[in-house]
């Protein structure tokens, strides 16, 4: 990249670390205005609630954290492990699945999961969202640990780091940045994807999409859309925070 | 009734909307392409305008397909037109933001020489700077391909043609013989076009980008 | 403390390829000695370094230090015992100055106190102030602060041996010639075993107590101190390579006067250490050459230590030859002190003047 590109770059990070927060805070008080302000029928007072609200989107918050920490824990270890030099043969046999999963289709594979096992409710949306999520932090994390520098590892074996400290105390924490962009993708992903849940009865705020639409209620299916864009939203912002402030000290 | 037998029996109708699949995502991506690559040609001189570009497509990219569409319900009805619109949206993000970064990285000494030998600032967008950027915006389209496939899939549910039809026959009749095989058949079908398309873009890639800045 | 290293037929061979990348090296490092290796590149002088502390194992053969067989020892505790420093210093980008310092005296279990009260030892004893760089990033350094804080790690556990695998090789020729003057300064204090890689001849003449000249698959050409070897090259490619021979004879024939004297930063011996500190500074230099008041010089100080004047030895007058300059620089560390008739100071001959003039004579013999 040249460094008029990463400038560039640079800025609109900047721009959308700025707007995006009052970006959500407008969306999300807006629609909740405009609907509780419209003239509403029974169906529609029955699903408007501040407590149905609520727990649609705590529902869509829990699937999308289960999510996340399951790709952490699978696919974090899983790139380390396949980055070690004997298992350099097996790294694009895991690096294929995991394009596969991320080529077909979410809602695809959610339905093909609830056919295959009859699951239904949480497990039955996180498992299926978090093999569809797992590339990008899989290969953040192997690109990650690629990248770091040869020398510093010739280094640290040099004075006398066992294989583990350099993996531990140099190789991940250079590695940090990037499974945190990987992980940022992946939660983002896994917010949209959660919105499908609704489909395996795993609740979230795709319930309210599909009500509305099912019933023809459409305030209650514009109240759900834009709160799941609203999630969206905040869920990449916070992202972009925690890429700012958790990467190592010395690298930024 | 196995996969195989599901899949020979419906053969025509899994072609057809194969067929529709792609031609939705296919058109859509080109107008996207059309209307992505002006945006950046529009905005890539003005640093303000390429960021807020840049920070615009991506935070639209966040946004949850199936919202999205949900938004678009109420405006635009069901059937083809929500699907074209979310389709296009999603597809111009990726084109958007690759354009930019592709005309931007084109080095300032060669649009100096460009303008040195005489030719017009017309000239040199269309015969140095898009040629320089024809890599990176390639990328953007085929990246844009890719997820359109998956998002069309997601239409089906607002009546959008193409295999998500089957994909949601197969959750409605759930419990029903063939609502597996017509899951299976739906997603495996998107797979295999979306590999189909991608190996389509590898070729376009290789005879359309200048030997001088191939990366071989 | 110091260490003897002895190499014992040692031997590395990849698999899947013809010949040995080292092929039956043996040689004795003496305890307390710069040793350097030099030869071109490609010919397994890293390979031979890196089997010392076994971040390369041999094939065969055998490594001791102090008689004990290295082979005998965890990789990670003997490494913890051998300083290591590399090109571009391989600091770690993440750790501050201090953490990469106090690296080995963690892994070596020392308590913080007696960690930190090293880092700062460490950092003043390679010019940098503590207070000021402990808590800075690798990426806020110079190049040459980068490499000083490489030799610092290397050395923060007192270990008897150092290996530097060409430590100076990324840095301007002005801040080389000083980390290679430090190193000297250092060395004559700590008398450790250095085992010094590098591809540049001069750098090994001016560094080296002796140097091995190596050949393809780290064959010994010749093993010896650098007057021997520029005084008689063992053969050939030697001459060739040190670019010396026959020329070298010639020096004899040329006189200071001859050829461009470079100058030092001088100062009265009257003068405040404290000004002489700033001078220094400003010009970017290691050490001041101190004058009498009629010009003669008397004394080196160097920036660290300006109130502690190292008396001038051998020096040369604008009549000497070459041969004369070269062994004084050969004795002096350098560069040697050139005075006028009336033993004024007039300039300096550095070590690289004297060997482009080699170049230049082996030229014109060849041509």
């Amino acid at each position: 990249m040249t460094a008029a590109v990463a400038r560039q770059q640079q800025r609109s990070d900047r721009l959308r670390l700025l707007v995006q927060p009052i970006a959500v805070v407008v969306l999300v008080c807006g629609v909740l205005v405009w609907a509780f302000a419209q003239d509403l029928d029974s169906i529609e007072k029955q699903s408007l609630t501040a407590s149905s609200l609520l727990s649609a989107t705590w529902d869509h918050l829990v699937i999308s954290f289960v999510v996340t920490a399951l790709v952490l824990v699978v696919a974090v270890p899983l790139g380390v492990v396949l980055t070690r030099p004997w298992a350099r043969r097996v790294a694009p046999v895991f690096l294929g699945i995991a394009t596969i999963g991320q080529a077909s289709p979410a809602i695809g594979v959610l339905v093909l999961f609830f056919l295959a096992t009859g699951l239904e409710g949480l497990w039955a949306a996180v498992l299926p969202i978090a093999f569809y999520t797992l590339l990008p932090v899989l290969r953040n994390t192997m690109v990650g640990l690629q990248g770091v520098d040869p020398a510093l590892i010739d280094a640290g074996r040099g004075i006398g780091m066992s294989t583990g400290a350099v993996l531990r105390r140099i190789e991940l924490p250079l590695a940090v940045p990037l499974i945190l962009a990987g992980l940022r993708t992946a939660l983002v992903l896994a917010v949209g994807v959660a919105t499908l849940a609704v489909f395996v009865n795993g609740g979230g705020l795709g319930l309210l999409i599909d009500t509305g639409y099912k019933l023809a209620r459409f305030p209650v299916l514009i109240t759900g859309a834009v709160l799941a864009v609203g999630l969206a939203l905040l869920v990449d912002w916070l992202g972009a925070v925690a890429e700012t402030y958790l990467g190592p000290k010395g690298l930024r | 009734m196995t996969f195989w037998d599901f899949v020979a029996d419906r053969w025509n109708r899994l072609v057809g909307e194969a067929l529709l699949h792609v031609s939705a995502v296919v058109q859509c991506t080109v107008l996207a392409a059309a209307i992505g690559v002006g945006i950046g040609i529009a905005v890539h001189r003005s640093p303000l305008g390429s960021a807020v570009a840049t920070a615009l497509t991506s935070a639209i990219l966040t946004i949850p397909s199936f919202a999205l569409l949900g938004l678009l319900i109420p405006v635009l009805g069901l059937g083809a037109p929500p699907t074209v619109v979310a389709l296009v949206l999603y597809g111009l993000l990726p084109i958007v933001r690759n354009t930019i970064v592709g005309l931007n990285g084109v080095d300032t000494s060669v649009r100096d020489a460009a303008r040195g030998i005489g030719m017009s600032r017309a000239g040199v967008l269309t015969r140095v700077e898009l040629r320089l950027a024809w890599p990176a915006i390639l990328a953007g389209v085929r990246i844009s391909t890719q997820m359109l496939m998956g998002i069309a899939a997601i239409a089906a549910y607002a009546r959008g043609p193409g295999l998500g039809v089957e994909i949601f026959a197969g959750l409605t009749r759930a419990g029903s013989a063939n609502a597996t095989n017509q899951a299976i058949a739906g997603t495996l079908g998107i797979v295999i076009l979306a590999l189909l398309l991608d190996g389509i873009f590898a070729l376009v890639g290789r005879y359309t980008v200048s030997r001088g800045i191939r990366g071989e | 403390m110091a260490s003897e290293i002895e190499l014992i037929d040692v031997t590395k061979r990849y698999p899947g390829t013809g010949q040995p990348a080292v092929d039956s090296v043996s040689m004795t490092i003496p305890a307390g000695e710069i040793v350097v290796f030099v030869g071109p590149s490609g010919c397994g002088k890293t390979t031979t370094m890196r089997m010392i502390n076994r971040l390369i194992e041999p094939t065969s053969g055998r490594i001791t230090i102090d008689g004990e067989d290295t082979l005998s020892l965890d990789p990670d505790r003997l490494r913890r015992g051998i300083g290591y420093a590399i090109q571009q210093a391989g600091l770690f980008p993440h750790l501050t100055v201090g953490q990469n310092v106090g690296m080995v005296p963690g892994l070596l279990g020392w308590d913080k106190t007696r960690s930190s009260d090293r880092v700062d030892e460490m950092l003043d004893l390679v010019g940098l102030d503590p207070g000021d760089f402990r808590d800075r990033y690798p990426r806020q350094l110079s190049g040459g602060q980068q490499q000083r804080v490489g030799v610092a790690r290397a050395l923060a556990a007192d270990p008897p041996v150092l290996l530097m695998d060409e430590p100076f090789g990324a840095v301007d020729p002005i801040t080389r010639g000083n980390l290679q003057d430090e190193l000297m300064r250092l060395q004559a204090e700590l008398r450790k075993t250095i085992v010094f890689v590098t591809h540049d001849f001069g750098e090994a003449v001016k560094l080296g107590d002796r140097i091995a000249v190596l050949g393809p698959q780290s064959r010994i050409l010749q093993y010896d101190t650098p007057e021997q070897i520029l005084a008689n090259p063992a053969d050939d490619t030697v001459a060739g390579f040190i670019g010396a021979g026959a020329s070298l004879k010639q020096l004899t024939l040329l006189r200071v006067r001859e050829v461009e004297l470079s100058k030092a930063v001088t100062a009265s011996v009257t003068d405040d250490p404290a000004d002489i500190r700033a001078k220094l500074t400003e010009a970017g230099r290691g050490f001041a050459l101190l004058l009498d008041d009629r010009g003669r010089p008397v004394s080196w100080v160097h920036a660290r230590t300006p109130g502690r004047p190292t008396p001038v030895g051998d020096s040369v007058t604008l009549q000497s030859t070459l041969q004369d300059a070269l062994e004084a620089i050969l004795t002096e560390g350098g560069a040697a002190v050139v005075t006028g008739s009336r033993g004024e100071y007039v300039g300096l001959v550095e070590i690289d003047t004297v060997m482009s003039t080699v170049r230049r004579l082996r030229e014109e013999a060849g041509a």
